[in-house]
């Protein structure tokens, strides 16, 4: 069943990734204001979603790890896999998120970049989550699962913010496209199918590559215990 | 084509070709690390304890 699923939900992704291509280049109209350079949105959109999704999921798993981490210590390093994946699956598709953008914006309003607090809160989240994984890379020792953990707590913190920065100021990048007031959203129901084909997609890709990274990173975590054991016997 | 509809579609084509190029690096960047664990429990396997 494990099997079936593992080969199936692939095969699934790709066909959700061909008819979000399909939807947003072929079905969906052109915007009124700002042409075809608008279809740009079907990529931007579902990326910073699910990139918020997956600092979730870290979230969780760093709170895992700091309330499992003296009881149950094998579940605190299931949470402490989960965190990581969950942070470095996120910054992929914050990366993507930061990079479409200014090639949007840069046809949109003339400019690649402006500090305006959208794009800026949006920033200071990769680099929140940047320095998370640099922590886990090159720091050492007991503690560093723990730092880490506190760090990717605050770094979640920064989500709602980024989330409300264009509700809360009113800013140069785009109304909302879904919870916002009245006059914002879309208005063609062509347009928002395009989008909910490419969130779908993008969100099990994401799930997919989640599941990898978390069962690197298990692997890992084994052979670490596996290693520390050893020297231990060694020593002894 | 005109020129500005020309300029929207290499933009929308730049954005599109920049997110498969950072998934699917991402996604080679796993594979080879998944590897490199895998060949590590295959040199361990093998070592007399």
């Amino acid at each position: 069943m494990k099997k079936i699923l593992l080969t199936l939900f692939p095969i699934v992704t790709i066909l959700l990734m061909v008819q979000g291509y399909h939807q947003a280049i072929y079905v969906a109209p052109d915007d009124a204001m700002q042409g075809y350079v608008f279809r740009i949105i079907y990529y931007h959109v579902p990326s910073a979603s699910v990139a918020f999704f997956f600092f979730a999921i870290s979230l969780i798993g760093s709170i895992g790890y700091l309330a499992y981490r003296r009881s149950h210590p094998h579940r605190a390093q299931i949470s402490d896999a989960w965190a990581l994946a969950g942070a470095e699956v996120g910054v992929v598709f914050c990366t993507v998120v930061l990079t479409t953008g200014p090639l949007w914006g840069r046809r949109a309003w003339g400019i690649w970049w402006t500090w305006d607090a959208r794009l800026t809160t949006t920033l200071v989240l990769w680099l929140i989550y940047v320095s998370y994984l640099l922590l886990r890379r090159f720091a050492a020792g007991p503690q560093m699962q723990t730092l880490a953990a506190v760090l990717g707590i605050f770094g979640a913190l920064d989500v709602p913010i980024v989330y409300m920065s264009n509700r809360w100021w009113r800013t140069q990048h785009p109304a909302p496209v879904f919870g916002g007031d009245q006059d914002s959203g879309m208005k063609d129901p062509t347009m928002v199918h395009a989008l909910l084909w490419n969130m779908l997609a993008w969100f099990c890709w994401g799930m997919l590559v989640l599941f990898l990274r978390y069962q690197v990173e298990r692997r890992h975590q084994q052979y670490a215990a596996l290693e520390a054991q050893e020297a231990l016997e060694a020593n002894v | 084509m005109d020129q500005r509809n020309i300029l929207d579609h290499q933009f929308v084509v730049a954005a599109y070709t920049v997110t498969w190029v950072i998934q699917l690096g991402y996604l080679a960047f796993l594979g080879l690390k998944w590897r490199r664990e895998k060949t590590i429990a295959e040199r361990k396997s093998r070592q007399p304890r």
